[in-house]
């Protein structure tokens, strides 16, 4: 192997946008870490021009119903309470599928696309002609660890990067004063997995999301000491750092040669300018009372998620690149995951939702973001349209909807089709694969040429699979 | 242009140049007047290299179902369909048809091929499909790959030139190293600094710094013999297992969680990581090593103490809720995690890859993956009890075989002098039968509102309301001084359904738990008692009267289908209790299953009898015991041996000590299942594992028996030539395959696998993956010297293999850069020098500890929590790492000792690479971020110590030049220079000591072995 090749790998395994500065330094350019600014030591891999460059993933947890939200089923109001479904219970269901059951939410069609939404929905309704629905959205399995697993990284299994890592890893950052991929999960718990939805896999670790806590006292990890450690705060720290400057130039120059110093040395400096950029970023005093009670702040259902909304826009506005939102923790209740009764346990899900998501759509928009934005609603599968008791819906990864909104996506378009119950996906049948394929593609980069090799494997984020899904783009 | 963005431009073009070069795409838009000839070559034969190749060519060694697609003559006979191709007719042609999916059971390949693609092969056929290859291409031979050749050992080259230093003892590791520079052109580099060395060594063997004296007594006298000695003492030291099990650790993904959804903990995962670090240190040979993690309790059944061995094949994953819900699936995919496992740990090999066809790369046919599933088909992941003391182990058999002969009512081992003494003992203690006071209750409640009534001889009947499950509250004065045992009575009656003596619609009973607390007059707070034994005179199947007291609400006794009948139990005291006058006797009987499956009728009384005679003895054993002796039918004598054979049997057990637990796997097993809970889980034979087409579990083929890769020909690759094939049979065959002196990947892998962490890069650098699709190896020849060295010469010892390495030349020069050397091999495959490694995650902390003084080596034990943990949502917990209290017991552990949350990562250990271990880590990853910046500046672990390593230094000496002197040598094993010491005096000066503990622990030098 050449040597060039070798020392890329190397590079490119310390991540982040250091791998720039390594390979000035491999150039024997004295280049200084001060004048390689942020924009360049990002967009390190372009296969062709991106039409997005941050992204918002909205995920509902523990698998949103389908037929009762934006898949319109008229047939299932005439087969309700009829057992048609499979006999033996399948791999995956929680019990044996009970009666056909009808939605029991008026739907009705929406904008110039007629879209069809059920009345949970009703902000959202009002922006379906800027969205793209992938109507037929289907996966390989009725469970939810390895459902998220899927959705997230492409694999079954745990311990493969997720698609933020895979972005973080191919795109590097936006800026250097915020993560390149955070996380902010629900308030109440973590999804399924845990922290295992959102890591690097075999990826080097820097790549993994940042999982922030949007209601904790400092928003990013360790971001400065404990008030009680006065030895690492203030001038002291100052100062530290100025010291850990000159001993580790000194070091480098005795033992030249190493880019892994230099990566090193940067991270101190990028750490700096986080812990001076990340507070105002998270400080969400600074919207105006319209925009917060816009996004639902105040009010107890929407609080939470509204907040997380909020602070996935000031971060996609200031660079972060990928800001995943989950709605739910995993569990029994709180949310999507609706085996008692569809009519007591989804109305509050989705009404926690549903404004925020509509006032992050607008506020993009208004801030001309979504030129460069893509939002990403979607969970982990879909429900029977069969009973689970009398009023519930079990696990169904049959067939399911996502959609996509913003830079580079078609609006008020739908791709795909499920059966007349909503059971399976029929017709242009869409996996996470094309799904992530066709993310990768609006990011600039071909989903089939994105890969590391693993313990014998060249792994991609789309496996063998994947496919871009033309259709819903502009 | 900028020169930054230059520099962009030429770092893109860099990274893009071999990724296009590799994907050999074709642009599908040439001429009409092509020729033929030319078409097939320039469109067509691409084409099927790309997408064919892999499973129907020569040289790929593969021709699936008989079908070669590298010459003419192979589509035109074709495979077993026939035919793949009829010229002229895309439409018949099955290469066609399965190119474009047309037929459900022939779509190849998996990933469909573009619509152009699709088009341009159908173009070809159409037009005849010229193809002039007419020769029959040459095979390859899969096996002529380096490490699948036979493991001969190669001559050493020629000794190092006389006069250099060394030469009289020349370690054959610097002739193999030595022999590839001299043909390069390049020269080893000058020996590391004694410092360097010393810190070197160190890391690499304990993964703990040296101490002040340690160092000062080395550096006084840095001769060969010293480090020797040095290296005898790091080897013989038990840091050596602690560190070393790391690794292994990482290379088989060990954890103490589930992972996935329910990623619920498991206390009991430690003893395997505890075996590790001994088995590391007391260096068991190799081939050992691996029959014992696979199957050490058929290799040495008496070494009860070696079964978390076993916690090898539980080290991985378990997805809790698709074992629940998706059986079938679940089989499957942790099997696939049990033998990916096996077969990356010891043999470096990536059998998985062959789970839907055959491997594309390597000889290894769908066949043997399947077979490796069958090796597992038996087992289960979970909690398995032990004897950790194998005396304990021995007595434990005996009893359990008394207890297996009363069972089996077997009357000649029933009739040995080992069982009689047992039996007799019992049997005349239960002749004298407690003689039981009834209790006249004096409140008597029913909590959910039913009425009980006193009838006569102190029984007591429910009617009433019958609610759906109920708890009887009942309190007595008690007419004895002592109580050993209580007594229940439950009767018929006939205003009870079907008589009696439950309320439930078919007269049954279903009793959850029983307790029972003591008043005294003079204390207001009860006392609880504690029951040590529970017996009846009959038990449902499947609700035995032990479920009346086994803590857990959801099992229960019950009494069907003996209805209409009187039954009792009896219920011992841990201890006899006293009763004081006035004292109060309160039992509470919960009935909580449901179904009004409650008590109608009852009476309780107490006994001051020995424990031994409280019990409820069968009715028939009863009828038996009333006849005189000699009355007594042979039958009946035997049935009376056989209940107290039982009896005595479950009485000794319960003397010997408690049975330890370790989460291993077994055929019967116990899963942590969240939140304390535990759910049994068992396979009575082994499951029969099918060939499933693509992977695909509703397309399953051909049972296939239980074998390994049918390439490797030192043992038949199938076990199904052995007469056992039971569950561990299984295991221990594999364990043979694998253990084999002849196997030549076994001992490749574990010498190319510990040359990896003393160089940081294996000779073949995917030390878990020998296949075409890893590395090739910088010295083939090396690993085969050291590879037969090691099995023959060093008889599988790890120490020795160390000792060798750490020992020559190569391993001992310096890290430094030297541009010229760097020009002909920058990444140092040949060993010019030696590698720099960064501190990993857990030599960080340990080094932190250590250097604060703080760091207790003890060995062994339940893992150490990092977190304050809270109930989660579901089974999964909250945890909160900066919660924690670094002034804990035990919080100053070595790291192996770390509780590892797979799905809840530490956020300092993460920022440190420590890996994610859903999968298999063979090696770590290198990140450098400003979050891991942040980390080490600001986690509360690195400030507690910043101050600790204050404290200790100013504890050791009042003069500050040498604090900072003592700091230096611990943390980089050198003086401070004097520029260097005035700048840190100021800084001290200004902040405090503990400021520049903290900057030190942050520094390059610090992170960075030389």
């Amino acid at each position: 192997m050449d040597s060039l090749s070798n020392r890329r790998k190397l590079l490119l395994q310390s991540g982040g946008g250091f791998a720039t500065l390594a390979l000035a330094s491999m150039l024997q350019e004295q280049a200084h870490s001060k004048s390689m600014g942020a924009a360049q030591a990002s967009n390190r891999i372009e296969h062709h021009v991106p039409k997005v460059k941050r992204i918002v993933q909205l995920f509902m947890t523990g698998g949103a119903s389908p037929m009762d939200l934006f898949d319109y089923k008229p047939e299932l109001e005439r087969l309700d309470g009829q057992m048609l479904g499979p006999k033996e219970k399948p791999e995956g269901f929680t019990a044996p599928a009970g009666a056909l059951m009808k939605s029991p939410y008026k739907f009705a069609q929406h904008g110039q696309s007629g879209r069809w939404v059920s009345e949970l929905f009703p902000e959202q309704a009002k922006l379906v002609d800027q969205m793209a629905f992938l109507m037929a959205m289907t996966t390989k399995t009725n469970v939810h660890g390895p459902g998220t697993y899927m959705m997230n990284s492409g694999f079954l299994l745990p311990g493969f990067p997720c698609m933020g890592a895979w972005i973080s890893y191919a795109l590097g950052n936006l800026t250097d004063n915020l993560p390149t991929f955070v996380v902010l999960p629900d308030a109440r718990g973590l999804p399924y997995n845990q922290q295992a939805c959102f890591s690097s896999g075999f990826l080097p670790t820097v790549h993994e999301g940042v999982v922030l806590q949007a209601n904790a006292k400092v928003p990013i990890p360790d971001l400065v000491a404990e008030a009680k450690y006065p030895f690492a705060l203030s001038q002291a720290d100052l100062d530290g750092q100025g010291l850990l400057r000159m001993l580790n130039e000194q070091h480098r120059f005795k033992h030249p040669g190493d880019t892994r110093f230099e990566a090193r040395i940067s991270g101190y400096e990028l750490a700096a300018k986080m812990q001076l950029s990340a507070p105002e970023a998270f400080d969400l005093a600074q919207e105006t009372a319209q925009t917060q009670s816009d996004y639902g702040l105040g009010q107890p259902s929407t609080d939470d998620f509204g907040k997380r909304c909020l602070l996935a826009r000031r971060l996609v506005e200031r660079g972060v690149r990928f800001v995943q939102v989950w709605s739910g923790p995993q569990g029994a209740t709180n949310n999507w995951d609706n085996h008692g009764n569809i009519q007591t346990e989804l109305p509050p899900m989705a009404q926690s939702v549903d404004r925020p998501i509509a006032a992050l759509l607008k506020d993009l928009k208004a801030r001309g973001l979504d030129s460069d934005t893509l939002v990403i609603w979607t969970t982990e599968f879909g429900r029977t349209p069969f009973a689970q008791g009398s009023l519930g819906r079990d696990h169904n990864g049959g067939s399911f909807v996502t959609w996509l909104w913003g830079a580079g996506v078609k609006p008020g378009v739908a791709y795909g089709k499920s059966d007349d119950w909503g059971y399976q996906a029929v017709e242009n049948k869409t996996w996470c694969y094309d799904l992530h394929a066709t993310v990768l593609h609006l990011l600039g980069i071909d989903h089939l040429r994105l890969s590391v090799r693993q313990n014998g494997i060249d792994r991609r984020l789309t496996d063998v699979h994947g496919h871009v899904i033309d259709p819903i783009l502009a | 242009m900028s020169r930054n963005s230059l520099l962009l431009s030429m770092f893109r073009s860099l990274w893009l140049c071999p990724l296009l070069a590799a994907s050999g795409v074709s642009s599908g838009q040439e001429s009409p007047q092509e020729t033929d000839k030319a078409f097939f070559h320039r469109q067509v034969e691409p084409l099927l290299k790309k997408h064919c190749f892999a499973c129907h060519s020569h040289n790929a060694g593969q021709m699936e179902s008989g079908l070669a697609l590298d010459w003419r003559s192979g589509w035109e006979t074709g495979g077993s369909r026939g035919p793949a191709i009829l010229p002229g007719n895309p439409g018949a042609s099955l290469l066609i048809r399965a190119v474009e999916h047309s037929d459900a059971d022939m779509k190849m390949p998996d990933e469909k091929l573009s619509a152009d693609e699709i088009q341009t092969l159908k173009d070809w056929v159409q037009r005849g499909a010229f193809d002039d290859r007419q020769v029959r291409p040459e095979a390859t031979d899969p096996m002529d790959w380096w490490s699948l050749r036979p493991l001969i050992a190669p001559p050493i080259p020629g000794l190092p030139p006389a006069g250099s230093p060394n030469s009289h003892d020349a370690n054959p590791i610097d002739a193999f190293i030595e022999a590839k520079l001299q043909a390069s052109g390049l020269a080893r580099s000058a020996w590391a600094s004694p410092e360097e060395r010393i810190r070197r060594v160190y890391f690499d063997l304990v993964g703990i710094p040296p101490t002040l004296d340690q160092t000062r007594a080395f550096l006084q006298s840095p001769t060969e013999s010293a480090y020797g000695q040095m290296v005898d003492k790091l080897l013989d030291s038990p840091g050596y297992g602690q560190r070393w099990a790391r690794h292994w650790l990482d290379t088989v993904h060990f954890a103490d969680s589930h992972g996935y959804e329910h990623d619920v903990g498991r206390d009991h995962a430690w003893p395997y990581r505890d075996y590790v670090i001994q088995a590391f240190n007391t260096d068991v040979p190799w081939d050992r090593f691996i029959r014992q993690q696979l199957a050490v309790d058929v290799f040495e059944p008496d070494a009860t103490d070696l079964i978390p061995a076993l916690g090898f094949l539980g080290a991985g994953t378990f997805d809790l809720s698709t074992y629940s819900t998706g059986p079938v699936t679940f089989d499957y995919l942790d099997r696939d995690d049990m033998l990916n496992q096996t077969m990356a740990a010891f043999v470096s090999t990536t059998a998985n890859c062959a789970r839907c066809h055959a491997h594309k790369f390597d000889p290894i046919p769908q066949e043997d993956y399947y077979a490796l599933q069958a090796v597992f088909a038996g087992v289960l992941k979970g909690n398995i009890r032990y004897d950790s003391d194998a005396a304990y182990a021995a007595q434990r058999r005996a009893i359990l075989a008394l207890k297996q002969a009363a069972l089996d009512r077997d009357a000649k081992v029933l009739a040995s002098p080992y069982a009689r003494l047992r039996i007799e003992p019992v049997a005349k203690s239960q002749a004298m039968a407690a003689t039981w006071k009834n209790l006249d209750l004096q409140s008597f409640v029913s909590l959910q509102g039913a009425t009980l009534t006193e009838g006569i001889d102190q029984a007591y009947l429910a009617s009433g309301t019958s609610p759906d499950t109920d708890t009887y509250v009942l309190s007595a004065q008690v007419p004895l001084q002592r109580v050993t045992a209580i007594r229940l009575d439950v009767l018929p009656d006939e205003s009870l359904p079907m008589h009696g003596p439950g309320r439930c619609q078919n007269g049954n009973l279903h009793l959850s738990e029983v307790s029972v607390h003591v008043f005294h007059p003079d204390q207001p707070a009860g006392k609880s008692v504690q029951i040590v034994r529970s017996s009846a005179d009959f038990n449902q199947a499947g609700w035995g009267i032990e479920r009346a007291i086994d803590g857990d609400p959801k099992t229960a006794w019950g009494i069907h289908p003996e209805v209409a009948k009187a039954h009792h139990a009896v219920f011992v005291f841990q201890e006899p209790i006293a009763l004081a006058d006035g004292s109060t006797l309160t039992v509470t009987l919960k009935q909580l299953h449901g179904g009004s499956h409650l008590i109608g009728a009852f009476r309780i009384s107490v006994t001051d009898a020995d424990s031994g005679q409280a019990i409820a003895l069968p009715q028939a054993i009863e009828r038996i015991l009333s006849l005189a002796e000699s009355d007594r039918t042979d039958d009946e004598k035997l049935s009376l041996a056989a209940y107290f054979g039982n009896l005595a049997a479950d009485a000794e057990l319960a003397k010997l000590p408690v049975q330890a637990t370790v989460y291993a796997i077994g055929t019967s097993v116990s899963i942590p299942s969240g939140n304390g809970n535990h759910q049994p889980g068992s396979i009575a034979t082994p499951k029969k594992v099918h060939l499933l087409d693509r992977g695909d579990i509703s397309k399953p083929r051909s049972e296939i028996s239980p074998g390994s890769l049918s390439a490797l020909g030192h043992m038949p690759s199938r076990f199904d030539d052995r007469s056992d094939l039971s569950e561990s049979a299984r295991r221990a065959a594999l364990a043979d395959w694998i253990a084999h002196p002849e196997n030549v990947l076994t001992w490749r892998s574990v010498v190319n696998r510990t040359w990896h962490y003393h160089f940081g890069q294996g000779l073949c650098d995917t030390p878990s993956d020998f296949g075409r699709m890893g590395g090739e190896p910088s010295h083939p020849e090396l690993i085969d010297w050291l590879a037969v060295w090691f099995r023959d010469r060093a008889q599988g010892s790890l120490k020795q293999l160390h000792r060798l390495i750490v020992t020559s030349q190569v391993y001992q020069q310096s890290a430094q850069e030297r541009p010229e050397a760097s020009q002909l091999d920058a990444t140092n495959r040949l060993l010019w020098r030696q590698n720099r490694l960064r501190l990993d995650a857990d030599a960080f902390r340990d080094y932190v500890l250590a250097i604060s003084g703080r760091l207790d080596t003890g060995h062994g034990g339940p893992a150490v929590q990092h977190f304050t943990q809270q109930p989660g949502p579901q089974s999964t917990p909250k945890l909160d790492y900066s919660a924690y209290d670094w002034s804990a017991a035990n919080s100053n552990r070595r790291s192996i000792y770390r509780y590892v949350w797979r799905g809840i990562p530490d956020p300092l250990m993460a920022s440190l690479d420590f890996p994610d271990l859903g999968l298999l880590a063979p090696s770590r990853t290198f990140s450098a971020s400003p979050l891991q910046s942040l980390a080490l500046l600001n986690n509360p672990f690195v400030l507690v110590h910043s101050q600790a390593t204050a404290e200790r230094l100013a504890r050791e000496s009042p003069n500050l030049d040498i604090q900072i002197e003592t700091l230096l040598q611990l943390a980089y094993q050198r003086m401070p220079e004097a520029p260097e010491l005035e700048q840190m005096k100021l800084y001290v000066g200004k902040h405090g000591l503990a400021a520049l503990c903290r900057i030190v622990f942050n520094s390059n030098e610090f992170l960075f072995i030389p």
